[in-house]
């Protein structure tokens, strides 16, 4: 397996991709090290903060970002799906998302609802959908979301595949905290959001 | 290893013994600090790009040995009222495995971190310890040393016996890796 | 298939009880005779025998005696407390606080009932609003009670079960307080206000907690005893005695041989403790309010056997009894060897130390085993063995000794079990160099890059795989071909014809777990000759041997697991 072909399947190098049409808010804080490409639109909202080495990847379907998230580094959103059947939609991520290293979030009516967390590594199948109302949950870091799963609102996911209810009611410090650690980052992450458009 | 294969000057080799990849990635390279003789392959990640407030936020002691995709990552936490992000520190003779991602606190000496682990934010390893494949490590974790941890989360599931201190050694690994490799030396690389 | 890493598994002497006395005998037997090569020789060593369980050992596990010249494995030998610590927060526990409070540690750490994650303390209540936005006037105002254990990992809070502190240290005080309700846990009801409902006893004095229930059944107990002893025909004086004394003893064993000297001890028997302050509970057959909590919480609200087999206190049937889990203390042995108690292994006391004082380990003595398959050029190299297919692997040894080492190797013909396999080694015999005890780094590498120009002439001429020749030698390391071939896992019958009439019906058993793993047993013999050890005092050694070299020998049976043979 040669380093150029494994390359090719994780992160393809910045500038190798057309880009994709893209919608930033002005206040969006994207690394210069982060890929966006695709055919379809990319929306992401106020004060979302992406880390590099990322790769939105539109050309499934629309990639739609919500306020405040934060997306760490390596992370693919739009991920060809490893269920063959086709679909052509995207993946929407709603406010105070925070995906951390390394985690994928397949494509096809993919929606992450409102503060939830994805850990390290994980995997989110196509068509999943966390929270019914789509809310504050977690998936510890490696797990697995399968195709086309729900999960519950304040549902945390563990030890790969374990479930329970989160009942600690801290929704708000969460988002506070979210809200601050984004204010330190968009001072630290160097970032030119017209790169990016067109 | 695939190491064998690689084109000539694929790495670039400093002073001090260090043998990065061209084709690594360091995000804020200024605040990474290698102690020397230490490998980081293709694809690996040290990124520290978004933690500048103190002067080197990765510390890396010497032959240590970052695989394939395995990502170095500060931690970062709230503390009096403010998002801060904490150096990252590793000891000497660690190896961090394929596509595993590290943000501990503090990583010790002879420590190996197989391929596809996770080590939480601010975890503590101590010396002598073996993180299994695909382990994943809690947040605030400490593991004493000469502790064999595995599962999700992370537990220690046994010690380290006394014969197996000498499989941490990574000396024979760093020479493995460079530009111009000698061929693959006694096969003792991997000993039972 | 998950791939498969060859492995040599060494037999420690312990499977055989007799080779130990013989040892401790007090004479130190410099050669290991008592190995069992001549009594075991006609039942070949099968490492799947459930005989053998434990005694197969990676070469890392074994430790070996300079006294005794002998293997010693983590079952053997015996093992002393150097230092009891607590794993996570790391600070040493002395062995007197451990005999009265426990094998838990007393501080604040905490493991979560739920996952097994390290558990936090944090705050409930979110800090002041001031230091949100502004974080100037943060650090001023820390984060105030009250305060909760938190798992990082699955989000288990403490307060799920109603379990809050006042003060964000000395957590196990409090949380055994909050336990065995000897405080009045006033302060902790009041904070209430909005948690759950699941807080119900948490905070009541419990007198049936069972701590309070334990030493109420002890003090019954104790005075129990003391009265029916009194009341016996024994002579006075024995009810002064505890539970463990020999008396009490003599006293039971008397009861069970049935002995019709003291009959009346049959009437003066023990009373049972029948009421609550004497430590008695009746169960509560009413489980009504089980089922109703069942029905509301479902199967997510009970707990898992291993949930429950973790809890410090038993009886936790559902998710809301279940309380943090004070982490285990973990100890730092030393090794004694089992026949002649000198120490093989000891670290030093300190926890943060993890340097060793002594450490005889086996990998100093015997030498190690790697297993390579050898490339045939043409045949792909595949993850199983192909059945009935002839394969070459190298063996190399490595010798980490300071003398040059003979070694005979021998194996059966076939492998033991079900399926077996036919093995050659081509060449059974050969010496090993000695390891060179020069530290320095550079003659180290000269002498590799020594080694590598001889091989590389050496390749030159190419390798033969050629019997009773080594196939490659370096300074210190030879590597011998052995050859195999994989038997087939078909499960059939032997044609009748074939069938003797005395022989056992054939086990036509689905293949087991594992059965697949091509093992091979392999006997090592290992002569050398080293300096006579200076420190046998018992042995007077004689004068006129006393530069000679001492003849040594060690034997031990070893498993080379090679691969998987694939099922077709």
């Amino acid at each position: 397996m040669s380093s150029s072909n494994k390359r090719h399947s994780m992160m393809p190098r910045a500038g190798q991709l057309p880009k994709a049409p893209v919608n930033l808010s002005s206040s969006v804080v994207i690394h210069d090290n982060a890929v966006l490409t695709g055919n379809h639109t990319i929306n992401i909202s106020s004060e979302t903060v992406i880390h590099p080495r990322n790769k939105l990847d539109s050309s499934h379907g629309r990639v739609t970002i919500g306020r405040r998230c934060i997306i760490h580094e390596r992370v693919v959103i739009g991920a060809p799906s490893s269920d063959p059947t086709k679909g052509e939609f995207g993946v929407t991520l709603e406010d105070y998302v925070t995906v951390e290293v390394a985690a994928v979030i397949e494509s096809g009516c993919t929606t992450i609802g409102e503060g939830c967390l994805i850990g390290v590594g994980a995997r989110i199948g196509r068509g999943a959908k966390l929270g019914k109302f789509c809310q504050h949950c977690t998936i510890t870091a490696r797990s697995v979301i399968q195709p086309g799963e729900q999960l519950p609102d304040y549902t945390v996911l563990y030890s790969n595949g374990t479930r329970r209810t989160d009942r600690r009611g801290v929704t708000e410090l969460k988002n506070k905290a979210q809200a601050r650690q984004i204010d330190v980052m968009r001072r630290l992450i160097p970032t030119n959001i017209n790169r990016f458009k067109e | 290893m695939s190491s064998r294969k690689q084109v000539k000057g694929e790495y670039i080799e400093t002073d001090t013994g260090n043998k990065v990849s061209r084709k690594a990635n360091l995000i804020g390279t200024q605040h990474i600090m290698l102690g020397g003789k230490t490998v980081i392959m293709a694809d690996a990640m040290g990124s520290s790009g978004a933690a500048p407030q103190s002067n080197t936020s990765i510390f890396i002691g010497r032959y240590c040995f970052l695989s394939r995709g395995c990502c170095l990552r500060p931690p970062g936490r709230i503390y009096k009222g403010a998002f801060t992000y904490m150096p990252l520190r590793i000891g000497d003779h660690v190896f961090v495995g394929e596509n595993s991602v590290v943000q501990a606190a503090t990583v010790g000496s002879h420590v190996h971190i197989a391929a596809n682990a996770v080590v939480g934010e601010f975890a503590i390893v101590k010396d002598y310890v073996r993180i299994l494949e695909g382990t994943v490590v809690p947040a605030n974790m400490v593991i004493p040393s000469f502790s064999v941890v595995a599962g999700q989360p992370g537990r220690v599931i046994g010690e380290v016996p006394e014969g197996g201190h000498e499989q941490f050694e990574m000396r024979e690994m760093y020479k493995t890796v460079g530009n111009n490799v000698p061929p693959p030396a006694a096969p003792a690389a991997q000993a039972v | 298939m998950a791939s498969f890493t060859p492995y040599t598994y060494i037999q420690c002497p312990c499977y055989d009880l007799s080779n130990q006395t013989r040892h401790s005998d007090g004479s130190p037997s410099p050669t290991s005779q008592d190995l069992p090569d001549d009594d075991d020789e006609d039942h070949a060593f099968d490492p799947r025998s459930p005989r053998f369980n434990y005694s197969l050992y990676p070469l890392e596990y074994l430790l070996y005696c300079v006294d005794c010249h002998q293997i010693r494995c983590p079952r053997c030998v015996s093992e002393e407390l150097v230092t009891i610590y607590c794993p996570s927060c790391l600070f040493e526990v002395g062995s007197s606080s451990v005999k009265t409070e426990g094998n838990r540690c007393t501080r604040s750490c905490f493991q979560c009932p739920i996952c097994v994650g390290p558990l936090a303390v944090q705050s409930l209540e979110s800090a002041p609003e001031a230091s949100l936005l502004s974080v100037d006037n943060a650090a001023a105002s820390g984060p105030t009670g009250p305060w909760a254990l938190t798992c990082s990992y699955c989000n288990w809070s403490s307060a799920e079960v109603g379990v809050k502190f006042d003060k964000p240290q000395g957590i196990f005080a409090q949380l055994s307080k909050l336990r065995n309700g000897s405080s009045t846990g006033t302060d902790v009801s009041l904070t209430s206000g909005d948690v759950s409902p699941t807080k119900r006893d948490a905070n009541i004095p419990k007198p049936e907690s069972t701590r309070a229930r334990f030493s109420a059944l002890r003090t019954f107990n104790q005075s129990q005893l003391a009265n029916s002893n009194t009341g016996s025909s024994m002579a006075g004086g024995i009810g002064d005695y505890g539970f463990s004394s020999p008396a009490a003893l003599t006293r039971i064993m008397s009861i069970y041989s049935g002995s019709t000297s003291k009959p009346k001890n049959k009437a003066s028997v023990m009373r049972e403790a029948d009421v609550p302050n004497e430590g008695f509970r009746t169960s509560n057959l009413d489980e009504s309010e089980s089922i109703l909590k069942l029905r509301a919480g479902g199967y997510k609200g009970t707990v898992t056997m291993e949930q429950a087999a973790s809890q410090v206190e038993e009886g936790a049937h559902f998710a809301d009894e279940l309380w943090p889990v004070a982490s285990l203390l973990r100890t730092k042995r030393a090794k004694r060897c089992p026949a002649c108690r000198h120490i093989l292994s000891k670290p030093e006391a300190k926890v943060s130390n993890t340097r060793w004082r002594i450490r005889l380990v086996a990998g100093n003595h015997i030498p190690s085993v790697t297993i390579k398959p050898l490339p045939t050029p043409g045949v792909p190299l595949l993850s199983a063995l192909a059945p009935l297919k002839p394969m070459q692997y190298l063996l190399t040894f490595k010798n980490p000794m300071f003398d040059s080492i003979k070694v005979t190797l021998a194996t059966p013909a076939t492998t033991p079990g079900r399926f077996s396999s036919k093995v050659t080694i081509l060449c059974p015999q050969f010496t090993v160099g000695a390891n060179s005890d020069d530290y320095d780094l550079n003659e180290v590498l000269k002498a590799e890059d020594r080694d590598q120009r001889d091989r590389r002439r050496e390749d030159d001429g190419s390798h033969q795989v050629e019997a009773g020749k080594v196939f490659e030698r370096g300074r210190n390391w030879v590597s011998i071909v052995v050859e195999v071939i994989p038997a087939s896992l078909q499960i059939q019958p032997a044609p009748s014809l074939l069938q003797k009439a005395g022989e056992p019906e054939p086990d036509l058993a689905p293949l087991r777990e594992d059965e697949d793993i091509l093992e091979i047993p392999m006997f090592v013999r290992l002569e050398w000759e080293s300096e006579p050890s200076q420190d046998q005092v018992g042995v007077a050694p004689s004068s006129k041997e006393k530069d000679a070299k001492e003849k040594r020998e060690l034997a031990y049976w070893s498993v080379l697991g090679i691969g998987r043979i694939s099922q077709e």
